[in-house]
């Protein structure tokens, strides 16, 4: 049946033309997704239906799972004949398989699925094409294998961390354990599963300024590692790293951007001035472990940032600098109540952190952090990634495009 | 937790979620007996990294490439899992970039390892000074506000960028490349070259579908917003009665900016095929390094974007990254070189057109943890 209603799928001369287009895109080098979705049974003449018409093939469809409101995804596409259903399933802080149970998962995919899987979607999950008939039988088994559909719509989503101590020396704190601990947090673990919100709320979770899970951009509430003050010095160390030839204080003094360091010849010193310091992590990658992060650690407590909201993308605004990643619950259960409230749907918390202003947000529920609020939020031009052309832009943006095309034909 | 014997009975046991933790119990012995140990590093190439403990422990990584939208044959990664455990610890893991990580115990492992992800067709690399990633929304493959399809225009970019991802010709710094779909941008715009999806006009909709999106009647509209008027941030929606007592709406071409979030609430906006393309953001980066975080700025608000090759979009791409080569410091990542040679500057090397849509103001800096170091 499946196999009927694909090869008919195929005779549309839309899809042909995708079909034709995805084998010219699956030529390489570089591995390709269309030769790995093809040794499934992804459908993939609704994929090429997409590129050969320039719109996407899908519509929002349905799927019948008990007792289950988010996790999923179910696409069909406009003449209803193929559909689409995938879950989002959640890794494991970090992403580390042993291969057993890699293997166990692969099974899974293949018993249940199409036989491919997106090992990371955006929001963080692995993404599981399903089998419609088998996906309520699916949420029982993929519970028996310690995990389960993540979040999708408007809930709390998986939230993501970045390697952290587990492979990295530069975290500042336990960025995996700190996702553990609110997937268990009780006023969120009960959320999980039921879209109470204005829109989505998400967490991440980085171990050092470096902010490997990208959370001062794609989260609501971001926690990244910090230190106050300057780095700590080991000038033994450093001074057999400048020995050596590894570094010099010159590089380390210009590569700083807050001008904070300066060598001092006599005592063959190099002093770093705390205040200056902007954790920019420059002087402490360069000659590891001579320079490390000040003692001092601290989590950087921000809220409001997205790249999907009403007034476009954001970046996250400084709400405290907490001693512990546990301080931050309180907070952010009283500001999501206090969000719920008021947005309207698909306004993210940082739309309303922008119109109510950050002193004034952050001030009414102040009592529930443990120190004071901190931090002087920057400021940037609003970014809007589209554009609304005349016909006359379109046509000297696309010369522009197009002689730039021709230099690059001609050195081929 | 098992289901009930009878599965008809209410399922409530289903509205408590099974959580993956603690992240502890997925770790192979290597890095359990390390986490909070690594005191050091070490490059090997720009794919393989040695991580050296304090507890005298060295463990390899091998980064290997992810597939556009990293979609993989379950096929594909059970020969990753071989490969992790003959050449490996026994375990991988999955960035959250896109690559695979093969965990290896010794260098002579890793190089074997690297080896093998090579014989299978995936390039190793994506560390230091190299290109780390193209990100890649999934679009087409199952996204119903997809203008343009991110994942085979990134393969049309991974394709020519093969040599800055192993490291063959190196760059001055990490490069990321996002590419994205539809004006959500949900690959964010925190990566160094960001192309973004979109109508390249306003969008219009289905007329005989749209009223599924819409009150019933009148009647009705009278006394709510329709929801796809409401997302519109910058009212370029208006809805209307008719005599008949149908509702339709209207579409301001003048005040709409082309963000998409009335798709993202109703599957009946639809777009002219013809009309649509990538806009082209560059400068933007989540860490701290340099001058910290910062969101890309739009550079170029439209070009083509046709498929299969995606000739313009992968040539922009490529002068792009020519111009940063050239005019970079060694480790100045895009958003260093643009915000130390200015926006203006860069728009003059790139002869780039300015409208409305594109003005050479500066990255917005300062965000992030230097939020709370400013002096």
């Amino acid at each position: 049946m499946a196999e009927s209603i694909r090869e008919k799928a195929a005779e549309d001369p839309l899809t042909r033309k995708g079909l034709e287009m995805l084998a010219e895109v699956e030529k390489g080098p570089w591995p390709s997704h269309v030769s790995e979705l093809k040794k499934g049974k992804y459908p993939i003449e609704a994929y090429a239906k997409g590129l050969g018409q320039g719109l996407p093939p899908w519509f929002s469809g349905s799927a019948k799972i008990r007792c289950e409101f988010t996790g999923f995804i179910a696409r069909r596409t406009k003449d209803g004949k193929q559909t689409e259903l995938h879950f989002r399933v959640y890794h494991p802080s970090g992403q580390f398989y042993r291969t057993e149970n890699l293997r166990k998962l692969l099974d899974f995919a293949d018993t249940f699925g199409l036989g491919s899987v997106e090992t990371v979607g955006q929001t963080g999950d692995l993404i599981v094409p399903i089998q419609p008939e088998l996906a309520d039988r699916a949420v029982d088994e993929l519970r028996s294998l310690g995990t389960d559909i993540g979040g999708t719509g408007d809930t709390i989503r998986d939230s993501a961390a970045c390697v952290g101590p587990a492979l990295c020396e530069f975290a500042l704190f336990d960025s995996l354990a700190a996702r553990d601990y609110f997937f268990e947090y009780p006023d969120f673990y009960d959320k999980l599963s039921t879209q109470l919100f204005p829109f989505k709320i998400k967490l991440k979770f980085s171990a050092c300024p470096m902010d490997c899970a990208r959370a001062v951009h794609r989260a609501d509430f971001a926690f990244v590692g910090y230190w106050k003050g300057a780095p700590e010095v080991d000038q033994d160390a450093l001074r057999a790293k400048i020995a050596a030839g590894e570094t010099s204080w010159k590089d380390l003094a210009a590569g700083c951007p807050g001008k904070a360091i300066r060598w001092d010849p006599t005592k063959q010193k190099l002093i770093i001035e705390g205040a200056k310091c902007r954790k920019s992590m420059n002087c402490i990658r360069a000659a590891f472990p001579a320079i490390r992060p000040g003692p001092d650690r601290k989590i950087a407590f921000m809220v409001g940032g997205h790249s999907k909201g009403r007034w476009g993308p954001k970046m996250a605004k400084p709400v405290a600098l907490l001693d512990d990643y546990r301080h931050a619950g309180p907070f952010m259960t009283r500001m999501i109540e206090y969000w719920s409230d008021r947005s309207p749907h698909k306004d993210r918390l940082g739309d309303l952190v922008l119109t109510e202003g950050l002193p004034k947000m952050v001030g009414r529920f102040k009592d529930a952090l443990p120190g004071p609020s901190t931090g002087k939020a920057a400021g940037g031009p609003r970014i809007v990634t589209s554009s609304v052309l005349s016909e006359e832009e379109r046509g000297a943006f696309a010369a522009w495009a197009d002689a730039i095309a021709r230099e690059y034909e001609e050195r081929i | 937790m098992a289901a009930p014997a009878d599965p008809q009975s209410a399922p409530t046991y289903r509205l408590k979620k099974v959580v993956p933790v603690p992240y502890t119990r997925n770790l192979p012995d290597i890095v359990r007996r390390n986490v909070g140990h690594w005191v050091d590093r070490k490059f090997h190439g720009s794919g393989i990294v040695e991580h050296i403990s304090d507890t005298g422990d060295h463990l390899f990584t091998v980064k290997a490439g992810g597939t556009p939208n990293v979609r993989f044959s379950t096929e594909t990664l059970r020969v990753f899992a071989q490969i992790a455990e003959d050449h490996g610890v026994g375990a991988l893991r999955f960035t959250r970039a896109g690559s695979i990580e093969i965990l290896s115990g010794s260098l002579d492992q890793a190089l074997a390892a690297k080896k093998a992800i090579e014989k299978i067709g995936f390039y190793v690399g994506g560390w230091g000074s190299s290109l780390w990633s193209v990100g890649s929304c999934t679009s087409y493959l199952t996204c119903t506000t997809a203008v343009v399809d991110a994942p085979s225009l990134t393969q049309a970019i991974y394709n020519q960028l093969v040599p800055y991802f192993t490291g063959e010709i190196p760059l001055p710094s990490k490069l990321r490349i996002n590419v994205t779909g539809c004006p959500t941008a949900c690959g964010g715009l925190v990566a160094d070259i960001v192309l973004v999806g979109h109508y390249g006009a306003a969008p219009s909709f289905d007329p005989d579908r749209i009223r599924l999106c819409l009150p019933s009647s009148a009647k009705v509209l009278a006394q709510v917003v329709p929801e796809v008027q409401m997302v519109c941030p910058v009212n370029a929606i208006e809805s209307f009665a008719r005599p008949d007592g149908s509702v339709g709406i209207k579409i301001l071409e003048q005040k709409c900016i082309g963000c998409g979030r009335c798709k993202d609430v109703c599957d009946h906006i639809t777009w002219d095929p013809d009309k649509i393309g990538v806009s082209v953001l560059v400068g933007g980066k989540s860490s701290n390094t340099g001058v910290g975080p910062t969101l890309a700025q739009v550079l170029v608000p439209w070009i083509p974007a046709r498929p299969p090759r995606y000739r313009e979009s992968v040539a922009v791409v490529r002068k792009l990254i020519d111009v940063w080569r050239a005019g970079a410091k060694p480790g100045e990542r895009v958003a260093d070189y643009v915000n130390r040679i200015g926006m203006p500057a860069v728009f003059d090397l790139l002869k780039v057109p300015v409208s409305r849509w594109n003005r050479p103001t500066r990255l917005g800096t300062g965000f992030g943890v230097r939020q709370f170091a400013s002096p």
